[in-house]
């Protein structure tokens, strides 16, 4: 028999705002949000929390909620980041929202990154589209000079449709500079001033033959793409155990009760969004 | 087995060997009591599990919509069902050649619910010839008056025969008395308007949005149903009375010339609701306005699906009034 | 201790608990019975060979259920606290007690506790009639539970005609009923012998022992088409089921509300993602999830099946659909599938 009454309503959002807003797309159909929170004590809750990897419910109200994944690391600022492309109802009112609005966010929800398991290993981050916004999260907390110890090499491979769909433009344009890690950038069909990759994210990762040694790969991208990056990860020598993706499903709840995301005996929005494909091959074929 | 079965197994065997359809959709042995499936016989050797009797309860015209339009699909019809199959094939939703169609006059469809209520739910096993059903209960085996245990929209039923079959099993039976369904909507249009409200409410509020009246209904085929579409957003979700009134409203609308009164929408809800005295309503509308019923033949296009420069406008100032 | 209840008392003692509880019990609406407040004992509907038409979860998990209240444009967040009412049910089944204390390792264990579902929950006694004849369309013998178990009751009652026998199961339900003749050794041994004889008056449904492990080794295979095929897709199996859970919230604007409202995996919608993929596409792959959910993953996540063989889902499905046949030729496929390898 249940006896605590009166938790906390795990339904209710923490108000926020936007901070800023700006276009990643030229053709406007990713957009990012930075929002800060109205109170300060949530904002404590929720870094106290967050973990680059998970996600949160935003709410837009009158429209209903999205979940999105977190685009920003913690020692970035007092602000979190979406980037969010617009698919449906909410996430065109996501769109619509102006600087100053208010929103509601409730998060962060998920397991994220396994980071403490990654210590010491190489890190190869693969991401395509607009998935690749937590792993932009990864790789920002990576990149902090506190955190940079933790890890060995770092190797960024992020592949968009087209020039006019990369996201960060200018921040991973600073990377090429940085001498603690490799960038590889690629689009799906070459375009005039494109002097980075051309290809398919499988083909590019086969080309570039990442090493399996003391590495971790974390791949986050359409599910086309991460269905055919993975076998070329195995084929490259990565045990499933080293594998890493997220998984996106249709979430409600976010807190494994709604049964929407429910794959066999996992709840995608409470026991990952990340799973290794060790853990993936032993879910059933329901995704 | 009954003779009948026997004729349909004999029918369906043939169609089936001769490679004249690819499936016939008939019904088959119960798991739960009083309730025969339907189902889909790809096989001469399933014919074995094929039924019929009174206990029946689905359309199956709703089937049809399921194969795709290359598919050849022999399919028992009664009354109902054929003029189902006809709404459908003026819709285009299955060409008319690759159907054929196994016709039964039926001597109406027994509401497993009203045997419950007068044996106890326990029932183990049943006969149904002609005019009684038999049932063997834990304690006691009834002999029920077949006429009393009719679903209601079989008892107002106007054409049990099927009119289009292609092969015809059993002995055409005389007509239905039309007067009983016009004699129903006349009573519900002679209530007050705040008496048809409270009934309407006391009927819609029971809903719990499960949508078996809308999944068992052959017309309700559309991809993506009104309810379902979220940009923008029709009615509310739940089972508040706003989402509930706006639901049975509108799928009552959306029948409109299109329902062949079957009544499968009510055998098949959970909470017994009422919903075909509002179809039944409309269908005595587009009677009286067009004389046109739904589905009395695989051509003629339902007046709102068709547009004629002769059109009533009596909605228009200044229109056409007759 | 087992104590007595003359029949001709019940409603006097009703009539007494209302004063300090709110009193729900089965009561005839229309063909059916429903748990609605006690009004007068001609409504009570207890001799019933079956339960209620819609579920009892309902008590405590409304199908729809506002769970926060906003301002649209302003942004302003307000919490909707839930209530603790002192409540008695009284009458309900052991297979809808039993799916309540399902339903607790969902909305009431872990992280993130439903507030709803507790308060609701905290302060109700469930009260029991075990049922001397179980219906056509139960199995709850085959699904750990049975005519007179006691999971989730304070108090079960078993009908012996003039009385009935009263064991009380918790604390709680030695206040509610104060001053009862004990049971004498006849009337034991005669709700002993009822109960075991309606026990084995339940056929098995269905072995469920090793039955977890059959279904997951037939995920992939053709049966599931099958046993689908007749299926209509509405939400009647899953809505009326004692432990189905699932969810939707959506925002009402027009009332400025976020609402729960009950779900069901056998919706295209509820799977369909904004990308238009849909990991279950057809009524194959949603009818696998419903089976598998109750008989295998329940399993995973509590440690328990998630089915208590109520039969509701056996009774209304429109197209008369069995679930117990269903999980008997899932289970037989994978004996012909090994069999033919």
């Amino acid at each position: 028999m249940p006896t605590n009454p009166s938790p906390r309503n795990p339904y209710q959002p923490t108000p926020m705002r936007v901070l800023r807003a700006y276009y990643e797309s030229t053709d406007r159909s990713l957009k990012t949000l930075e929002l800060s929170f109205e109170n300060h004590a949530d904002s404590q809750a929720f870094f106290k929390k967050f973990n680059p990897g998970q996600f949160c419910q935003l709410s837009v109200f009158g429209k209903g909620e999205s979940p999105l994944g977190v685009a920003s690391a913690a020692w970035e600022g007092d602000f979190v980041r979406f980037t969010i492309q617009r698919m449906g109802s909410v996430t065109k009112a996501l769109h619509d929202l102006k600087p100053g609005d208010p929103l509601g966010m409730r998060g962060p929800l998920g397991n994220g990154f396994p980071l403490a398991d990654w210590k010491g290993k190489n890190l190869v981050i693969i991401g395509g589209g607009c998935a690749f916004s937590t792993l932009y999260a990864l790789t920002k907390h990576v990149q902090h000079p506190q955190n940079r110890p933790d890890f060995g090499q770092l190797v960024v491979i992020y592949g968009a449709r087209s020039s006019g769909l990369c996201m960060y433009k200018h921040d991973i344009q600073s990377w090429y500079q940085r001498d603690d890690m490799e960038v590889h950038q690629a689009i799906d069909v070459p375009e005039e001033t494109w002097d980075h990759h051309v290809g398919y994210v499988p083909d590019v990762v086969k080309q570039i033959a990442p090493s399996p040694d003391n590495a971790v790969a974390i791949v986050c991208g359409p599910p086309i793409m991460t269905k055919f990056t993975l076998p070329a990860l195995v084929s490259l020598g990565f045990p499933p155990e080293t594998i890493f993706t997220s998984l996106e499903k249709r979430m409600k709840c976010g807190i494994g009760k709604c049964g929407r995301c429910n794959i066999g005996s996992k709840y995608i929005c409470k026991d990952g969004p990340v799973f290794s494909l060790a853990e993936l091959n032993a879910l059933p074929a329901d995704i | 087995m009954t003779e009948l079965e026997a004729k349909i197994r004999t029918e369906a065997a043939r169609l089936l060997s001769e490679g004249l359809v690819d499936v016939v959709v008939a019904f088959r042995k119960e798991d739960a009591p009083l309730r025969p499936q339907p189902a889909f016989f790809t096989n001469v050797e399933d014919l074995e599990n094929l039924v019929y009797n009174g206990l029946c309860a689905n359309n199956l015209a709703n089937y049809l919509t399921r194969f795709p339009q290359e598919t050849r699909i022999g399919m028992l019809v009664r009354g109902c069902e054929n003029r189902s199959v006809n709404a459908l094939v003026v819709e285009k939703q299955h060409s008319r050649e690759k159907l054929t169609l196994i016709g039964i006059p039926c001597t109406g469809i027994i509401d497993w619910r009203k045997v419950v209520a007068l044996t106890g739910e326990d029932i183990l096993a049943y006969e149904d010839s002609a005019h009684t059903l038999t049932v063997r209960a834990r304690h006691q085996t009834f002999a029920l008056p077949r006429q009393e245990l009719l679903h209601s929209s079989c008892l107002r039923c106007v054409h049990p025969n099927p009119l289009s079959a292609d092969i015809l099993l059993g002995e055409m039976l005389p007509e239905g008395d039309p007067a009983l369904i016009r004699e129903r909507v006349e009573s519900f249009e002679a209530l007050t308007r705040a008496e048809r409200t409270a009934y309407f409410k006391q009927e819609a509020e029971r809903c719990i949005r499960c949508y078996a009246c809308r999944e068992a209904c052959p017309m309700c085929y559309c991809e993506e149903c009104f309810v379902d579409h979220n940009t923008p957003r029709w009615t509310e979700s739940g089972t508040t009375p706003a989402g509930t009134h706006a639901w049975h409203i509108i799928r009552a609308f959306h029948q409109t010339g299109r329902c062949t009164s079957c009544g499968a929408c009510e055998r098949a809800c959970p909470m017994d609701i009422q919903m075909t005295y509002l179809t039944d309503k409309l269908g005595k509308d587009m009677w009286d306005s067009y004389q046109f019923a739904a589905g009395m033949d695989d051509q003629t296009q339902p007046p709102f699906a068709s547009f004629t420069l002769d059109d009533k406008k009596h909605f228009q100032v200044g229109g056409k009034q007759s | 201790m087992k104590y007595i209840l003359p029949k001709h008392e019940l409603n006097a003692l009703l009539e007494r608990w209302s004063a300090e509880y709110a009193v729900l019990a089965p009561q005839k609406a229309g063909a059916y019975s429903e748990f609605l407040p006690f009004t007068a004992p001609s409504e009570l509907c207890l001799e019933e060979p079956h339960n209620t038409r819609y579920p009892p979860k309902a008590l405590f998990f409304p199908q729809s259920e506002a769970i926060l209240k906003y301002k649209q444009n302003l942004g302003q967040l307000e919490s909707i606290e839930a209530v603790p009412q002192k409540r008695v049910i009284f009458g309900i089944r052991p297979c809808d007690a039993k799916a309540v204390t399902l339903l607790d390792t969902v909305f009431a264990e872990g992280d993130n506790q439903d507030p709803f579902w507790l308060a609701r929950r905290a302060e109700t006694l469930l009260i029991g009639l075990g049922c001397n004849e179980p219906g056509a369309t139960c199995f709850c013998t085959s699904t750990e539970s049975g005519p007179f178990h006691t999971d989730g009751l304070d108090a079960l009652l078993t009908d012996l005609g003039g009385e009935y026998l009263i064991e009380l199961l918790s604390e709680r339900a030695v206040g509610l009923f104060g001053g009862l003749t004990p049971a004498n050794p006849t009337q034991q041994e005669s709700v002993q012998n009822l109960q075991q004889a309606a026990e084995q008056a339940l056929p098995k449904a269905f072995e469920l022992d090793g039955l977890k492990d059959k279904l997951d080794r037939v995920f992939d295979q053709d049966v599931w088409a099958q046993l689908s095929e007749s299926c209509l897709g509405c939400g009647i199996c899953t809505f009326l089921c004692p432990t189905c859970f699932c969810f939707d919230l959506v925002d009402e604007a027009q009332r400025d509300t976020r609402v729960r409202n009950w779900d069901t995996c056998m919706f295209r919608v509820y799977s369909l993602e904004a990308s238009a993929h849909n990991p279950r596409p057809t009524r194959k792959e949603r009818t696998r999830q419903r089976l598998m959910h109750k008989y295998s993953y329940w399993w995973e996540h509590a440690g328990k099946l998630g089915c208590t063989g109520c039969g509701r889902c056996v009774r209304y499905c429109p197209v008369g659909l069995d679930i117990r046949a269903m999980l008997r030729k899932a289970s037989a496929y994978e004996s012909e599938a090994l069999h033919a390898n």
